[in-house]
């Protein structure tokens, strides 16, 4: 065997003997808890400094990021609800001619 | 690993292998997702029934379609099916109020109306990979009415398992109101950083693993196609994570059976179509048991369950993949045609 290929061997048992016992450490709540902790007291920080800069720019008489957002995302519901209504629309319309299929059969 | 070293030098700078080739048309766009339909082979279909793949929400669907000679619904067409697929594309700064019920609901619900419609079938084999198995599994148990039959791919139903995952998002401390607040869409990099933990060495594993094999060409351009994959993802919308996070990650409502869709309570035992659940044996991101439940709990009479050799991404895209799996999956879908024969 080549000196490459016990290497290789090597590197897989050590991969994963090492990912095992990686893994069996990061389940722990000694390290689960902390990165929770740290990352929803980040997320807040910038949620309170995100509320703080709205509020500032608000006091201006200007649309704020979030106003943007709500009604970029009212424009795109408002074109779901569009696009539902030509979708009932074109049932509709495939219902009538089936009838009318119909009646015509029934009167020839 | 010397011929593999060379290899690598006579690549480099070359560009990286195109993905996502099979030729589609787009069969209809909304907000950010297309609902793309892939050009039928030269000889014309064999199976009038549509199929629908739905990719998980933060990949792109190209894994589907990697590249020519290593994709799935290059597969698919050539064995004549009628294969759409949703792009979820890229969602924006206001897509942070996107919630559940409105991918689960509505646009996989417009998505199998669109398809069939297109195709003028009543019904369509959705085909879900991984959370947008769980999404196809949800949405068929409230509205079967165009569901021919469910294949939930290493998709993940009973969240409460062992894994990292199900024990980071169940952490007291970590808040999901405060995630969703901060972020509005929750980034992918946050969300890469939580898969690249599951298998912290899985990077040194990939280099040692290209110098083993770079000298094949075939198989670096594999690796290239699915390292860019893995390295193109999406943000999640921030409600809807919201709701994935609280309702099946820490409530585990599937397997509760108290999970609602758009007000309307989600019974997997309601979901009567065909059902095929896949899961892999060494799937680090959906453990092989969280998949597999599906099988268990659906009402259907007519449910497989194949428990296979692999990963949650090889054992998909692989060689192996190709001529094992799709094949088998083409053949399941063959004999679930509805209303008729096949066309040949």
């Amino acid at each position: 065997m080549s000196p490459w290929k016990q290497w290789k061997r090597a590197f897989d048992q050590w991969e994963g003997t090492t990912a095992h016992f990686i893994e069996q450490w990061m389940k722990s709540p000694l390290l689960l808890e902390p990165a929770g902790a740290w990352l929803s007291a980040a997320m807040r920080v910038k949620a309170l400094a995100d509320k703080t800069t709205a509020a500032w720019w608000g006091s201006l008489g200007l649309p704020t990021k979030r106003d943007q957002e709500r009604a970029l995302h009212a424009l795109n519901k408002l074109e779901s609800r569009l696009l539902d209504l030509e979708e009932q629309l074109e049932d509709t319309r495939e219902e009538l001619a089936r009838v009318r299929a119909h009646d015509h059969e029934h009167a020839a | 690993m010397i011929r593999s070293v060379l290899n690598l030098l006579r690549r480099s700078g070359r560009p990286t292998p195109a993905v996502g080739q099979t030729p589609a048309d787009v069969v209809h766009r909304e907000n950010k997702w297309t609902l793309l339909r892939y050009r039928m082979r030269p000889e014309g279909l064999a199976y009038r029934t549509p199929v629908l793949l739905v990719p998980s929400l933060i990949n792109r669907h190209y894994v589907l379609d990697l590249m020519p000679g290593k994709s799935f619904v290059e597969h698919m067409v050539a064995q004549g099916h009628d294969v759409y697929i949703i792009d979820w594309g890229t969602p924006t700064d206001e897509d942070r109020y996107v919630d559940f019920d409105e991918i689960c609901d509505r646009t996989i619900g417009r998505a199998l109306r669109v398809a069939t419609r297109t195709s003028g079938q009543p019904r369509a084999h959705l085909l879900g990979y991984c959370l947008g198995g769980t999404l196809t599994t949800i949405h068929a148990a409230v509205h079967p009415q165009r569901v021919a039959s469910l294949l939930a791919l290493a998709a993940p139903i009973r969240f409460a398992d062992d894994g990292l995952l199900s024990r980071w998002t169940r952490t007291k401390s970590f808040d999901v109101d405060a995630l969703v607040e901060g972020t509005g869409n929750v980034p992918w990099p946050l969300m890469q950083a939580a898969f690249h933990m599951l298998r912290p060495t899985l990077t040194l594993s990939k280099v040692a693993g290209l110098l083993d094999r770079a000298w094949d060409d075939e198989f670096l351009d594999g690796f290239l196609a699915i390292e860019r994959w893995g390295n193109d993802n999406v943000s999640f919308p921030g409600e809807a994570y919201r709701r994935y996070i609280q309702a099946l990650y820490r409530d585990d409502e599937l397997a509760a059976g108290t999970m609602t869709l758009a007000g309307r309570p989600v019974r997997l035992e309601d979901i009567e179509r065909p059902v095929l659940t896949i899961a892999f044996t060494h799937d680090h991101i959906v453990p092989c048991d969280s998949a597999a439940v599906l099988d268990q709990w659906v009402g259907s009479e007519d449910h497989e369950c194949w428990t296979l050799p692999g990963g949650h991404v090889g054992a998909v895209v692989s060689r192996k993949a190709a001529s094992g799996l799709w094949p088998r999956i083409s053949q399941w879908w063959a004999e679930r045609e509805v209303g008729a024969e096949p066309l040949e």
